[in-house]
């Protein structure tokens, strides 16, 4: 983590103090936010705590698989829906009120145009919400939709769509840029050209925390990684400590049948093994520790045709976010 | 008031011909079908004539067909989404009802304007005050019926609920005593009908209270506390209605 807590986390806004005047408030305040959702099928535990500190400057990947939470939590930090229990904090205010001075600013997966406008009119009356809006020209320009003002929004492209939200979101001139999956229904050339842009307005000094599953995308573009997964964070580093992690390699060897259990119950004990996973007469063992764990299998438990595979990026991903790796041991 | 706002919701409303064509371009042939060509249009009712009563009548309709459209539509697009783009700036809700609401007003005026044009063109008689109390009480008026749109959206939350609803003002009109002049049981089953006491209470300026029949004919006199109790009951029932569906649409979410 890039700052440290100033104050213990509390239940009220009214409870925590101020903030001391030489340290700048955290960009976004997370404590032991939880939110749940009642449906008639019971309830919901979409976030199920999640302490978090998004420091000025800072441009973090919020990555996790579907259900891990993130719009939810991204919802919350917009001030869209309220957290359960814990509480939200935006540059030190509630998040409503980050929102409607024009310090945050967000684009949102899906919906949320009116396809009978044309893109300059949509800018346009967004702009005519904000007291002091950038000039809707330079948004235009900035996000390379000048040639398609005219065009209506229904005729606009998956990608010219998002990038119309991406210009309403530039219009306050916002210190925070929430983007919530921004490339999901792009083509590659269109995932390309918005990082682009995206790159051109975090190098202005804006704080960026943006929601994704491609996994290239947060390692692209992040500066810090922060990985969720049943409403929890799973793991929180810099790219390269994710990417660490991705250096975890898998040893496959067949075991004899004779003894395998102990074998088994070994493997699962031994310091080196994250997961172990039997396939027929092979076993898998994803590992910290690949040599030791090699060296177990192949002399204490009477291994043979043993491989070690490096673990790609996706798979450090698969392991994090799918339950075997607990917070703890990433820190 | 957001006027940029406003003035970019008309020009959407004019993007859409077949709006358009429902909510002016229809109530004014209707009328000209209707009353103005009518036999008797000449023949007297209250402080003018039938043409007038006619006018009125389906200037009435074609208001509410838009201010159910606009209330309808408002609530569709709030639920696919722009609802939650709009919740990214600082607009309050209430200046995006006041936006809403000065559109419905607007959109209304575009078939009464047009249809007293074609009224006065076309043999339509009745004192100035009259006329302008009556179309002041059609404008008006007619927002109640936003809500009834609004309750079709959030009911059954699509754009094809909306028109129904529109499609359902025709069949309202009918009951409620717009079209045709009822008389008998049809008119004591009328009087409890929504559109009933709006469109009497717009043409009283011109009726003063007189019922006429089909055919011209002077059925007496309805005291003024009929219709007001009827648009009062039912605007209380679809403001109660409308709000017990927000409540709904809110714990789902």
């Amino acid at each position: 983590m890039t700052t440290t807590r100033t104050a213990p986390p509390s239940q009220g806004a009214a409870a925590q103090p101020a903030p001391p005047a030489t340290a700048a408030p955290a960009t976004v305040a997370l404590d032991g936010v939880t939110k749940t959702f009642r449906t008639p099928d019971g309830e919901v535990r979409a976030v199920r705590g999640i302490d978090l500190r998004v420091a000025p400057g800072e441009v973090v990947a919020f990555l996790g698989p579907n259900g891990a939470g993130k719009t939810t939590t991204l919802d919350m930090v917009l001030g869209l829906t309220e957290p359960t229990t814990g509480a939200v904090r935006v540059l030190g205010r509630h998040p409503r009120h980050a929102v409607r001075e024009g310090r945050t600013a967000a684009v949102l997966q899906t919906g949320g145009l009116l396809r009978d406008l044309t893109v300059g009119e949509t800018v346009r009356l967004v702009a005519s919400t904000y007291p002091s809006p950038v000039a809707v020209d330079d948004v235009l320009e900035r996000t390379g939709l000048t040639p398609l003002a005219g065009r209506l929004v229904a005729k606009c492209s998956g990608g010219e769509q998002q990038r119309l939200r991406f210009a309403l979101a530039l219009l306050p001139d916002p210190e925070l840029l929430v983007l919530d999956e921004p490339t999901a229904g792009m083509d590659v050339t269109a995932r390309r050209e918005f990082w682009r842009t995206m790159h051109a307005e975090a190098a202005r000094g804006r704080t960026v925390v943006f929601a994704t599953h491609y996994l290239e995308e947060a390692d692209a573009f992040a500066d810090r990684i922060v990985v969720a997964a049943a409403g929890r964070v799973v793991a929180d580093g810099s790219t390269a400590d994710i990417r660490s992690r991705a250096s975890g390699r898998t040893v496959r060897a067949d075991l004899p049948v004779p003894g395998r259990e102990a074998a088994l119950r070994a493997l699962r004990a031994h310091p080196g093994a994250a997961d172990v996973r039997v396939q027929g007469d092979r076993v898998s063992v994803r590992a910290t520790d690949a040599d030791a764990v090699a060296r177990t299998l192949l002399v204490d438990l009477g291994g043979h045709d043993l491989e070690i595979a490096t673990g790609s990026l996706d798979e450090a991903f698969v392991a994090l976010t799918s339950g075997t790796v607990g917070a703890e041991e990433v820190r | 008031m957001n006027t940029t706002y406003l003035g970019l919701e008309l020009r959407r409303f004019a993007r859409d011909r077949a709006n358009l064509f429902f909510v002016a371009v229809l109530p004014t042939f209707l009328f000209v079908v209707f009353g103005s060509t009518q036999d008797h249009a000449s023949t007297s009712v209250g402080n003018g004539n039938v043409a007038l009563y006619m006018l009125v009548s389906m200037a009435a309709y074609g208001a509410v067909t838009a201010t159910v459209g606009v209330g309808g539509s408002a609530a569709v697009e709030r639920m696919q989404g722009w609802g939650r783009q709009l919740a990214l700036t600082p607009l309050r809700d209430g200046s995006f009802v006041a936006v809403k609401a000065a559109l419905a007003v607007l959109v209304a005026l575009l078939p009464v304007t047009l249809i007293a044009l074609v009224g006065w063109i076309g043999g339509a008689e009745g004192p100035v005050v009259a006329w302008g109390l009556s179309m002041l009480a059609v404008a008006a008026g007619s927002t109640v019926f936003a809500l009834f749109g609004l309750c079709a959206a959030l009911a059954f939350r699509t754009e094809a609920a909306v028109s129904a609803a529109s499609g359902m003002v025709v069949i309202l009109a009918f009951l409620g005593n717009l079209f045709v002049p009822l008389s008998g049981v049809l008119l004591d089953i009328a009087r409890f009908t929504p559109l009933y006491g709006y469109v009497s209470l717009a043409r009283y300026p011109v009726t003063e209270g007189r019922l006429i029949s089909n055919d011209g004919r002077d059925l007496g006199t309805e005291a003024l506390w009929v219709p007001l109790l009827n648009l009062g009951v039912w605007a209380l029932v679809l403001g109660v209605v409308a709000t017990l569906l927000v409540r709904r649409g809110r714990g789902r979410q």
